[in-house]
């Protein structure tokens, strides 16, 4: 009976030979450059508490961990790596000094539809710097990235700067209350450069925020429940009257008189009458939701260079009374970022930019490759979440700045541009036993050769002088070493060279000093 | 027998002395029996099943295919893994047992009954909760004392999705066996995802829908297995068959012919006055024949027969009365067929494509 296949998991990559060695070097030279600016490598599981990435990360991303049970414990393949590294620098790195520079690399699970350079299982390399304030962080975070970028070749690239200052001030003005302000951040995206509908996205947010008509009417709910519009009814202010003890009360005692309890499992009564009561004293968000879209698409359009941009953004942020800091941190970031010598191909400044996650605090930045035309590549980003250590239980007041490039979309961009993979190991000599009585003495040359440093290549499989020999001019093997039983009684060897095809008999003790010298 | 591909293949039946593949058809034995049964006996595809204790029976109309009574819930396992061909189940079930690697084709996603809706209920003394967000609100401030919301559900698939897409992240899924409507007042969960019909069961158990709390409307689905169908043109056949007729029979329940004796000087005056008001005139016109009398009955009689939409019935009965009709006949259809079956073109479409992937 012939065994049916398994297949990999739909959105996973396998990486064979020589795909691995590439991205696994593509990898060490992003890594590589974070040493050189100061960064040290760290490491951390692949599986996390649920709750960590639940805290801060979003909607967007919660909706699309893998996340499961295992023995009543609510666990969860790591979405991103930030949380978890802060997780571990409140676990463990609160004790030492200030900053603290880490860079990390490995694979991320997300649950997303899988497209061109998007794979569930997918690889980050970045670096967090915790304890690191202000432009100077900044720019040294903006640098590590672009600078990782041309060490491993990428020339063209747009670097997208933005900054939550501005949209999170506006959010606070407006007097949004904390679940819809995390309902606009989290459609910041959708209103800016996905150019989704403002006022469908106002319409999904005002749902979600318990105020939409829509939501209220587009079914029947056969068992009383009142669509909402919004506008305080007379019962609730009436109940507010009465302190929550009383309301519950008299609610209970109204609703009993109907034969209705007022219970709830775990919640009690006063508790049901007193959210009764605060709900219908809210007031109809829908203008103040309606403003924060308008802003937000705003500040899109007049998104644009660097030093063309700042002059509208500072006239529209005064127009809102907003404070301009967040235009100067920018500016001041930016200004480093010139003296660090990189140089991104375009610099766009846009206070629209979100990035979809919930951490951010501050300055936040997109790396782009501009591929073929109309297709743009979001190769990594990050930026500064000044609030996440505390929110993971750690000290007040440390901030953090980072980032991460998604290898794989990487790889794609660099392969856009025709940029060479980085150079891998390869075999330089093939050693060949012809018999088994052989495969001790090969085994030996073979250790000579890799002591000496050179890759090495044994014949494992018998498979004879002139197989082995085409298999070393197809791999482009430099070398062949061939040992019988005459080389091995003389304690030699037969070191061929496969580009001359020239055979010298050599002692086994100068084998590794002529191998390297053919090489 | 080990087909090639690691299958079991089909057993042979003889039937009329050629041998074809038994294709086998699972219908839920519980619950939804009846019902299906009768569907099938209305689209003409009768099931003879010679006990009613036994579980395999047979439909004289396909032959070769063998039902099986199997549970509503096994059903998607049965046409996943490949034991059954054809499944008759809820829509519920498939939405929450469906993959996207599995091997299973929704052939038909309404069969017209066994309707229900897959809710979220909470508690009707929650007098301050009316909408999904509000639960959402709630959900927020538990996990502010250190509680997750407990959800007790039969559907956790369905009910994660849900949760989180309505921005629910904190809570925990309570599995529930038997009575899940009385899990809240046990204090076993907080809420329910549940099925509802009638909407009895909530009310008896006080709990009451929010809006925005839909998460399915279901009712019985016929789904096959993809594999059988795309490689086994016989069996392609028999899904053909069943689903021609149960597409016309489905929307035949949309029409009503009728017939109307008028008095008329030719066939085309009577078409005129027929055609008065086109919407229920029929599905291109009517048909208009000549009434032969009897001898010495009156001449100059017309038949004029016409198909409508069910909810026009009244209207057109009225159209043929001003038309002169004296006696107008209504009579159900047993199928009405279109130029193509479009749920087996759907079917076609869906055997062949596979999901996207780079």
């Amino acid at each position: 009976m012939e065994t049916l296949e398994v297949q990999r998991v739909r959105g996973t990559l396998d990486a064979p030979p020589p795909d691995d060695g590439r991205l696994r070097a593509l990898a060490g030279t992003l890594r590589d450059y974070f040493e050189l600016s100061g960064y040290r490598g760290i490491d951390t599981p692949v599986i996390e508490n649920l709750d960590l990435f639940l805290r801060k990360s979003g909607e967007e991303i919660a909706a699309r961990m893998y996340a499961f049970t295992h023995w009543n414990r609510k666990l969860c393949l790591r979405p991103e790596f930030t949380a978890s590294i802060m997780r571990a620098y409140v676990n463990q790195l609160q004790d030492r000094p200030l900053p603290v520079r880490v860079h990390y690399a490995g694979p991320t699970f997300r649950y997303e539809k899988p497209q061109r350079g998007r794979y569930r299982q997918f690889t980050q390399v970045g670096l967090e710097c915790v304890g690191g304030a202000g432009p100077a962080t900044d720019a040294e975070v903006l640098a590590a990235a672009c600078g990782a970028l041309e060490a491993v070749g990428l020339r063209r690239y747009r670097l997208v700067v933005g900054h939550l200052g501005a949209v999170l001030q506006l959010l606070e003005q407006l007097g949004i209350e904390e679940h819809g302000q995390a309902l606009i951040l989290n459609n910041m995206e959708n209103l800016a450069r996905r150019r989704a509908d403002p006022s469908e996205v106002v319409g999904r947010v005002l749902a979600m925020m318990g105020f939409g008509g829509d939501r209220a009417n587009d079914e029947h709910t056969d068992d009383g429940a009142d669509s909402e519009n919004g506008e305080p009814s007379l019962l609730p202010t009436l109940l507010a009257e009465f302190g929550s003890e009383g309301a519950a009360h008299l609610a209970g005692d109204l609703l009993g008189r109907a034969n209705l309890v007022l219970e709830g499992g775990s919640r009690s009564a006063e508790e049901i009458v007193s959210r009764l009561v605060t709900k219908a004293g809210r007031l109809d968000p829908s203008d103040r939701v309606r403003q924060a879209a308008e802003f937000i698409v705003k500040l899109h359009t007049i998104a644009g260079p660097a030093d063309e941009a700042f002059g509208a953004l500072d006239r529209l942020l005064a127009d809102h009374n907003l404070d301009r800091a967040p235009l100067r941190e920018i500016e001041r970031s930016l200004g480093l970022l010139g003296a660090y010598g990189v140089s991104p191909s375009e610099v766009t400044v846009d206070l629209s930019l979100g990035r979809g996650l919930r951490y951010y605090t501050g300055l936040v930045f997109e790396l782009h490759h501009e591929g073929s035309p109309g297709l743009t590549s979001q190769v990594g980003g990050g930026g500064r979440y000044d609030d996440l250590v505390r929110a993971l239980g750690g000290r007040d007041g440390v901030p953090a700045c980072g980032f991460s490039f998604g290898l794989e979309r990487l790889r794609l961009a660099l392969e856009a541009e025709g940029i060479a993979e980085p150079a891998q190991p390869v075999v330089d000599v093939l050693v060949v036993p012809l018999t088994p009585d052989d495969e001790h003495y090969a085994a030996r040359c073979a250790g000579r050769l890799r002591n000496a440093g050179l890759g090495v290549e044994l014949d494992v499989r018998q498979r004879g002088v002139r197989a082995n020999l085409r298999h070393a001019d197809r791999e482009g093997i430099a070398l062949t070493v061939i040992v019988g039983e005459r080389e091995r009684d003389q304690g030699h060897v037969m070191l061929r060279d496969m580009r001359t095809r020239e055979e010298v008999d050599i002692d086994v003790a100068d084998l590794p000093d002529a191998a390297r010298g053919r090489l | 027998m080990i087909a090639k591909n690691g299958r079991v293949s089909p057993r042979k039946l003889r039937v009329n002395g050629t041998t074809v593949p038994a294709m086998r058809l699972a219908v839920p034995s519980k619950g939804m029996e009846e019902q299906t049964l009768e569907f099938l006996a209305a689209c003409g595809l009768k099931v003879n099943r010679p006990n009613p204790r036994q579980y395999r029976a047979s439909i004289p109309a396909l032959p070769g295919l063998e039902v099986l009574f199997q549970r509503a819930n096994d059903i998607f396992s049965k046409v996943t893994e490949g034991s059954v061909d054809l499944g008759i189940t809820g829509y519920d079930i498939v939405q929450e047992h469906r993959h996207e690697d599995d091997n299973v084709v929704v052939l038909n996603t309404g069969l017209g009954y066994g309707a229900c809706v897959l809710v979220l209920a909470v508690p009707e003394g929650w007098i301050d909760v009316s909408s999904i967000t509000d639960v959402a609100e709630i959900s927020a401030e538990l996990r502010g004392r250190g509680q997750d919301l407990r959800v007790a559900t039969k559907y956790p698939n369905l009910s994660r999705q849900f949760l989180f897409d309505n921005g629910i992240n904190y809570f925990t899924l309570v599995e529930a066996s038997g009575a899940l409507e009385a899990a809240p007042a046990l204090g076993a969960a907080d809420v329910i995802v549940d099925l509802v019909s009638s909407g009895v069961t909530l009310r008896e158990n006080r709990l009451k829908r929010v809006s925005g709390g839909t998460i399915v409307e279901s009712q019985a689905c016929l789904i096959g297995n993809r594999t059988a169908l795309r490689d086994n043109e016989s069996k392609l056949t028999v899904a053909r068959d069943m689903l021609e007729l149960i597409e016309a029979q489905l929307r035949s329940r949309e029409f009503f012919t009728l017939n109307g004796n008028i008095r008329g000087e030719s066939p085309d005056a009577v078409a005129r006055l027929v055609t008065r008001h086109s919407e229920v005139a029929g599905l291109r016109g009517p048909t208009i024949s000549k009434v032969y009398p009897k001898v010495g009955g009156e001449e100059g009689w017309y038949a004029a027969t016409v198909v409508v939409q069910s909810k026009l019935l009244l209207q057109a009965v009225e159209t043929l009365r001003r038309a002169g009709a004296s006696d107008v006949s209504v009579g159900k259809l047993q199928y009405v067929f279109e130029s193509k079956s479009w749920s087996f073109e759907a079917l076609k479409r869906q055997l062949h494509e596979r999901p996207d992937e780079e």
